[in-house]
């Protein structure tokens, strides 16, 4: 780890050792999981090492002192904070592997597994590590939401969907206190990043072309909403986000004060976090490049790639390296580097097919099918999220299209009123997802786009964790759509979002 | 007075009957058919056969577009552009509605035909970061409609979405009163293609509160009333383009001082 306002340099592997061995806490050198309430002090830019380069992490204005920091105190009953499953070694996300280390290092006693949501179910053992499985396997976090939903967007609804539970492996979605029976249903995601938040949150266009209404209004200061925010889009904005999160994952008893609310809103629209180095290619900010979490910062958000700068174009300067700049590069950097150019051009242009997805397909009239390319969605120039609000169901929630999971609870939805315009009457889904925000059949199984930031950092990616890594991701996608990626292709979009 | 009523009312039945005009125009249903044309983003085609005629016409021009799970409701003028870059002439204005009937999808190649490259239709807003030229008055009550799919309440990219945004930004402007959604629905049977079609009473109302909420969202603290009416009768508003049984599926909004 460095705290090093120049370029960065690669972490000698002596050192990742050290700081592997050192415990939760202590040590000569800061560990890379930040526990809570330990009073550190944020560095204005913060590097941390992964398997394919350095991340870094901007706090414009920093250092911050985090001692009596909301976003770093424990201020529930579970001795967690915010920070807890938003690393800044992991991209201001988490990734599995410091999930397991965590096990590992603490035998489980760190707050990360706590009972409530940290482990797959309360009601299970705690001390076993199966109870735990799917955090330490997949990195997933359980979301308990309740149902039936009944007001979205201020508005009260009705439901046009009924939910049982096909198969619930840990017992959340069934028994006297869990279940839809109950009063809730339990899914299981991902922790979203809490970084580069002002991209998260732009509004690109009056419209939700999705849902064929204007953009909702956020019910704190009237301005229109980017849906960008939850999987499940079930807070449009930043307060009602803190306070969802206090109340579920930090176990709070009283509310968050105005004082605390505006402590973590300012702090978290002043973090950036992206890949700086790669370990193959070299600073993403050099030989012509200009990607890395300055330019996110310096960036105006919320700019539809298609009408402005190209998604992914920060990496144009590697298409054409000159024979000079050739030169001073390895053969392997150089390599690398024109690999992650040739991802991105893959990214904007490689067209296919696009089918049966409801949030491109239906309602909105692209048609069914459309072509495009990844960028359809991933639209917007600096993040790669969808400038329009995100929800769409790639299918990796949802049969047939999911991967069979063993381990999660399978939900069978019946639409009440017009059928679900891919899947019919009947879904069957481990995550209705947004569904349960608007209680709307058609939007079973979508789930919001994220930021592509700092993904080296975060694995296992998808909102269930579906993809290990990087490959995985571009392998589900090539298995969902045919899109006929070769082998090159592949790798070159792996290259890319590793340099992201 | 007297004699200007009258003009207003010949007037007013001379442009009905033009409304409900349809000779030169089509109408038919049919499962679509996609060909995969590959000139970039969006430039597959759509096809549609007629099946009472036998003729087979590229709908791929409509602003919502067929899903080739579901039967569609065809409605167009034949293009005066006789090019056939889908391997069929076009219909050029054309909607295509899609209809809950099942069709076997069906994909086929393009048979060296190009299709069409994607370029942004006429009807497309600006980012919200744009400024809005500020329409010049006088002001006074004005109506403006938008449109839609048969029996949908669903606001269409690229075609509501800029009806709307040039509406909003008049309203703004103008300041009125309040503003009066009525939404309206085709409710009285036709038959087409041997289907018998007509839009659900009840879709009136879902069109004026479609369009009730958004108006609620753009122009936040403006009184909005609702209301709808059945048995629509066809329009000749030039941005249904000529097209009668799409001006018949709208809600029109409009602005009271």
């Amino acid at each position: 780890m460095h705290f090093l306002p120049q370029r960065s340099l690669a972490l000698p592997l002596a050192a990742l050792v050290l700081t592997l061995a050192v415990g939760a806490r202590g040590g000569d050198v800061p560990d890379r999981w930040w526990a809570p309430g330990e009073g550190r002090v944020l560095p204005a830019v913060l590097d941390y090492e992964n398997a394919n380069g350095t991340l870094r992490t901007l706090t414009v204005g920093g250092p911050l002192k985090t001692a009596g920091h909301p976003f770093f105190e424990p201020l529930g009953k579970d001795g967690r904070a915010c920070v807890t499953c938003h690393q800044p070694a992991d991209a201001m996300g988490l990734s599995v592997e410091s999930a397991r280390r965590q096990w590992e290092r603490t035998k489980g006693k760190d707050p990360l597994f706590a009972a409530y949501d940290g482990s797959n179910c309360p009601t299970l053992p705690q001390a076993k590590r199966e109870s735990h499985s799917l955090l330490l396997d997949r990195g997933l976090i359980r979301i308990e939401r309740p149902w039936p939903a009944k007001s979205f967007n201020g508005k009260p609804i009705k439901p046009d969907f009924t939910i049982e539970v096909v198969r619930d492996p840990n017992g959340c979605n069934s028994g006297p206190n869990y279940g839809p029976e109950a009063g809730k249903i339990s899914v299981y995601r991902r922790p979203r990043p809490v970084a580069n938040m002002k991209y998260l949150l732009a509004v690109g266009f009056p419209f939700d072309p999705k849902q064929g209404y204007a953009l909702p209004l956020d019910p704190d200061d009237g301005k229109p909403q980017s849906g960008n925010l939850m999987a499940d889009n079930r807070a449009g904005n930043l307060r009602i986000q803190m306070d969802d999160a206090a109340a579920t994952h930090l176990q709070m008893l009283k509310a968050l004060s105005p004082a605390q609310r505006k402590q973590l809103q300012d702090f978290e629209l002043r973090i950036y976090t992206a890949m700086q180095v790669t370990k193959a290619g070299g600073a993403v900010d050099s030989g012509g490049a200009k990607a890395g979490p300055a330019r996110l910062r310096d960036s105006e958000p919320g700019a539809l790639g298609s009408i402005g700068e190209p998604v992914w174009s920060e990496f144009k300067g590697w298409e054409n390296i000159s024979a000079d700049e050739a030169a001073k590069l390895t053969p392997e950097q150089l390599t690398f580097r024109q690999s992650v150019a040739r991802g991105a051009r893959v990214f904007r242009e490689k067209m296919f097919l696009i089918t049966d997805t409801a949030g491109i397909n239906s309602r909105i009239g692209f048609g069914n099918p459309v072509r495009n390319s990844c960028v359809f969605c991933h639209n917007m120039s600096q993040m790669g999220n969808d400038v329009a609000p995100g929800q769409v169901d790639l299918g990796t929630t949802t049969l047939p299209f999911a991967d069979p999971w063993d381990d999660l609870p399978l939900f069978k939805v019946t639409c009440t009123g017009r059928p679900h315009p891919h899947y019919g009457k009947v879904i069957y889904t481990y995550d209705p997802g947004f569904g349960l925000t608007s209680g709307k059949c058609a939007d079973v199984g979508k789930i919001t786009l994220q930021s592509m930031r700092g993904l080296s950092s975060r694995a296992p990616y998808f909102s269930n964790g579906l993809a290990k890594d990087l490959r995985g991701v571009v392998d589900y996608y090539e298995r969902r759509y045919f899109i006929g990626y070769t082998e090159q292709e592949k790798q070159d979009l792996v290259n890319l979002m590793s340099a992201l | 007075m007297k004699r200007f009523a009258l003009l207003a009312a010949l007037c007013t039945a001379t442009t009905a009957q033009a409304a409900q005009d349809t000779a030169g125009l089509v109408r038919f249903v049919a499962c679509p058919v996609y060909r995969d044309t590959d000139a970039g983003r969006k430039s597959g085609c759509w096809l549609t056969d007629d099946r009472e005629t036998g003729k087979r016409w590229d709908v791929t021009e409509s602003p919502y577009k067929p899903d080739w799970n579901f039967a569609v409701l065809v409605e167009g003028k034949p293009s005066a552009n006789t090019a056939q870059p889908c391997g069929a002439p076009p219909l050029d204005p054309v909607r295509t509605s899609r209809l809950d009937i099942p069709c076997t999808r069906h994909m086929i190649p393009a048979e060296g035909f190009p299709g069409r490259r994607y370029t942004l239709p006429r009807r497309n807003i600006a980012p919200a970061s744009v400024a809005r030229p500020v329409p010049p008055g006088p002001y006074a009550e004005r109506t403006f409609p938008v449109y839609f799919e048969f029996d949908k309440d669903f606001l269409v990219y690229q075609y509501d979405d800029w009806l709307i945004d040039n509406a909003v930004t008049w309203i703004k402007a103008a300041k009125p009163k309040k503003l009066v959604i009525t939404g309206f629905a085709a409710t009285e049977p036709e038959t087409v293609s041997g289907v018998v079609l007509a839009e659900r009473p009840e879709a009136a109302q879902e069109r004026a509160e479609t369009i009730a909420e958004t108006m609620r969202r753009l122009l936040p603290g403006l009184a909005v009333e609702t209301k709808w009416e059945v048995a629509a009768k066809a329009t000749d508003e030039p941005e249904a383009d000529g097209l009668p049984w799409q001006s018949q599926r709208r809600a029109e909004i409009r602005a009271v001082f």
